[in-house]
């Protein structure tokens, strides 16, 4: 590892962040503002916007020794990576996030445009579809009632032209139907785009996840060698799709599920 | 028998599923159809004018659908309101959240037609009774 590289990054920045948050938990040093609340205050009453350069110092105690706390390990961890070698991959990672945020915004607007064109197409169709409906069955039982000699020859004249008329206006209708269909059809594109989008995300995130695994095998606290448990941190009710269900207890996979759990508890 | 002219209000952040949901009710026969795109616009809407019946996605910004849930559960003039929940969140917690909220039923994304009618049909005929 060239140490040379490694260091034209942004330690300059980084040192001036780490000197401000180191001044911030050092109360007594800095500045105090007359609006600074004392250490046993258990509110913090709402300072008056001039009283606020420094975010760290209108915090609450507890916030501003984690913030500095925070602070330091950062400082430790780049220091560290910097003797690893480290820090050129969680860059490389880092930089793969932003990248990664644009395909999945243009994955959500493609699988939109490619729902609203469908559905589009499903407006239009189906009025077609249901005149074509409509109008067969008035003209089938127009033409039972011929079957049963319930028509004049005159109204046998009407119903052969109607018929006629309709046909006509059947296959345009069909024609059209079918222009829609090829519509829904193309609109479907959408799959093969996302589709390509989405495996480079999944690989990247491998890239980055092996890279940060590395990362945490060396650095986590000693004694826990082991890796963190994977999905037994997000206790949040929303969630969005269930993309994964493999080895879940805690989620339903169907309709169901729901219905069971629900009539299980009564409702 | 239902009555299909019944008001509905759609609560989706996602115009694609609303419009879906709209589609599908449509089918059913139901055609009074409102839209809103987060809790917050619904329940301006349910205050403003009056609705039969909410179908609402949970997870939307500014005020969530469990959140419009209790918010419509807690005021006297709607907490009438039959309220279904259709959403992607699939955890059984959010399951047991929405009934013990008050929520008259829950489908979870995907669904299918199917589905909707036969709830649908399940909660007018609670309210029949």
């Amino acid at each position: 590892m060239s140490d040379k590289a490694i260091n034209s990054g942004d330690s300059d920045e980084l040192q001036a962040l780490f000197d401000s948050i180191v001044n911030a938990n050092q109360p007594d040093e800095a500045p105090a503002p007359a609006a600074a609340a004392p250490a046993p205050e258990p509110v913090a009453e709402t300072p008056p916007p001039s009283a606020a350069p420094n975010a760290a110092m209108s915090m609450e105690d507890p916030a501003r020794s984690m913030f500095a706390s925070i602070g330091q390990l950062t400082r430790k961890v780049h220091d560290a990576l910097r003797e690893m070698g480290y820090d050129k991959s969680l860059e490389k990672a880092a930089a793969a996030i932003p990248d990664a945020r644009d395909r999945l915004s243009y994955v959500a607007t493609l699988t939109e445009q490619a729902a609203n064109r469908t559905l589009n197409a499903v407006d239009v169709a189906q009025p077609l579809q249901d005149k074509i409906e409509a109008d067969s069955e008035a003209l089938a039982s127009e033409w039972d009632k011929l079957y049963a000699n319930q028509l004049s020859v005159e109204e046998f004249k009407q119903l052969a032209a109607r018929t006629r008329e309709h046909l006509k206006t059947s296959a345009a209708n069909a024609r059209a139907t079918n222009s829609q269909l090829l519509e829904i059809m193309m609109a479907q594109d959408f799959q093969d785009l996302t589709g390509q989008v989405i495996k480079k995300i999944v690989e990247m995130a491998k890239e980055m996840e092996g890279s940060l695994f590395e990362f945490l095998v060396q650095f986590s606290p000693a004694g826990t060698g082991k890796p963190l448990p994977i999905g037994e941190v997000d206790a949040s009710l929303e969630n969005g799709p269930v993309y994964n269900a493999d080895g879940r207890t805690d989620v339903v996979t169907n309709q169901e599920q729901v219905d069971d759990l629900l009539a299980s508890l009564g409702f | 028998m239902t009555d299909k002219n019944i008001r509905f209000l759609v609560v989706d952040d996602f115009s694609t599923m609303r419009r879906i949901v709209r589609n599908l009710l449509k089918e059913l026969g139901f055609s009074n159809v409102e839209e809103a795109e987060d809790g917050q616009v619904a329940l301006h809407k349910l205050k403003s004018t009056t609705f039969d019946f909410v179908v609402s996605d949970w997870n939307m910004p500014n005020m969530t659908g469990i959140e419009l849930l209790k918010a419509v559960r807690a005021d006297p003039t709607l907490k009438h309101l039959p309220f279904l929940m259709i959403t992607a969140e699939a955890k059984k917690e959010n399951i047991v959240e929405a009934a013990q909220a008050g929520a008259s039923g829950y489908i979870v994304k995907p669904f299918t037609a199917a589905t909707l009618d036969e709830k649908l049909g399940k909660i007018f005929q609670t309210l029949n009774k």
